[in-house]
């Protein structure tokens, strides 16, 4: 059983690590992705929330050598196909 | 009086501020509800799928306002990324909240509560279902994604009802409509939601309390989060109402805070007033009073 303080301290320290995981993600974090054909071009860094708006749509795929891709090219899908 | 040992020493808890706004809200849970499906449902058209929102609600759905967590970390587990945001986000929540989010606020949950009213014979699982949500987690959410990617049959999104209903449903009838060429689901995501379609309405939440990984996420967060679940035992007479008022077949006075709880809060509402609804920060109103007499 959980007395009040430590229910307190657990409190805080989980807030504060959701705060942080947050704050990068949102801010600092980014992904290179590689163009869906391979055409020479250079892979974009994109930020995690536009990588969240990539999966929503199904639009990023992990290629056999590890990198990411996208699965379009142009106009993205409008919903994710499964 | 519930009997307690000799000599135990045990805090006085009474109804506090957040207590007595929760037992008003009770009988609101339902326009509670309604007015937070209309915040996932995208009114203004807002389609903000750059953020996750806590709830179960699809980001295939043609009215979903942001993207599903579960989806997010499945998708970013295929893509061997860790997904900071979503992550972070079920913390902040979940220790906020627990499972007061599937409760009051995720529209998934609300719609399995709509169809309970029906008035259908009503069935109740083993216990042991309720640790079957930890599976779908582990196998559908995080290994299968993360060692087989998107395209695998046991993907959570390929097998996922909500999915199914607030997706692939309305998007056939909308390719219908148009005169487009219709997109089937697969057989096996049809099956799950033909099943779950039938069991909705012949048991309380069956979703909720058998499959869904983002409840057992927030329920893992029960005994810790902000906001919980107080029992006094010495006004508990021991009547078992709690145990009637549940429709989760928890007992309520021995556990809680228990991680099978979606904490729709009806136990509050036993007539001894054994439970309430309570806060990490605030003093049950018995302490207040005390501390005003010295």
């Amino acid at each position: 059983m959980l007395t009040k303080n430590t229910k307190i301290i657990v409190f805080f320290l989980l807030i504060l690590l959701g705060a942080v995981l947050i704050t990068y993600g949102a801010v600092f974090h980014s992904t290179n992705v590689l163009p869906q054909k391979d055409d020479g071009s250079t892979a974009v860094a994109k930020s995690e929330p536009a990588l969240i708006k990539e999966a929503s749509v199904g639009g990023l795929t992990r290629d056999e050598s590890g990198k990411i891709k996208q699965t379009y090219t142009g106009q993205s899908p409008k919903a994710c196909a499964t | 009086m519930r009997h307690l040992k000799k000599g135990t020493m045990v805090a006085m808890v009474e109804k506090t501020k957040l207590g007595n706004l929760a037992s008003k809200l009770l009988g609101w849970r339902i326009w509670v509800q309604s007015a937070f499906l209309l915040v996932w449902l995208d009114p203004l058209g807002l389609r903000m799928h750059t953020m996750c929102s806590p709830v179960f609600h699809c980001y295939a759905c043609p009215l979903s306002t942001f993207a599903c967590p579960i989806g997010v970390i499945a998708q970013f587990g295929a893509l061997h990324i860790f997904p900071f945001v979503a992550v972070g986000l079920l913390i902040a929540v979940g220790v906020l909240f627990g499972t007061l989010i599937c409760g009051w606020v995720c529209p998934f949950g609300f719609l399995q509560d709509l169809v309970a009213k029906v008035p259908t014979p009503k069935f109740d699982l083993p216990k042991w279902t309720g640790k079957l949500r930890y599976v779908v987690l582990i196998v559908t959410v995080l290994a299968v994604p993360y060692f087989f990617g998107e395209g695998h049959w046991l993907f959570v999104c390929r097998v996922c009802p909500a999915g199914a209903l607030e997706a692939a449903v309305p998007n056939m009838v909308g390719q219908a409509i148009g005169g487009k060429e219709i997109i089937w689901p697969n057989a096996l995501k049809l099956t799950i939601l033909g099943l779950f379609l039938i069991a909705v309405f012949f048991m309380k939440r069956p979703w909720c309390r058998i499959l869904c990984p983002l409840g057992v996420i927030f329920s893992l967060f029960n005994r810790v989060s902000a906001f919980f679940l107080r029992f006094n035992p010495y006004q508990c007479t021991d009547c078992k109402e709690c145990h009637k008022m549940c429709e989760y077949d928890i007992e309520p006075e021995k556990s809680p805070n228990d991680s099978r709880c979606v904490r729709c809060l009806e136990c509050i509402g036993c007539k001894p007033g054994a439970l309430t609804f309570g806060s990490i920060f605030e003093r049950p109103q018995s302490e207040e009073n005390n501390l005003n007499d010295k």
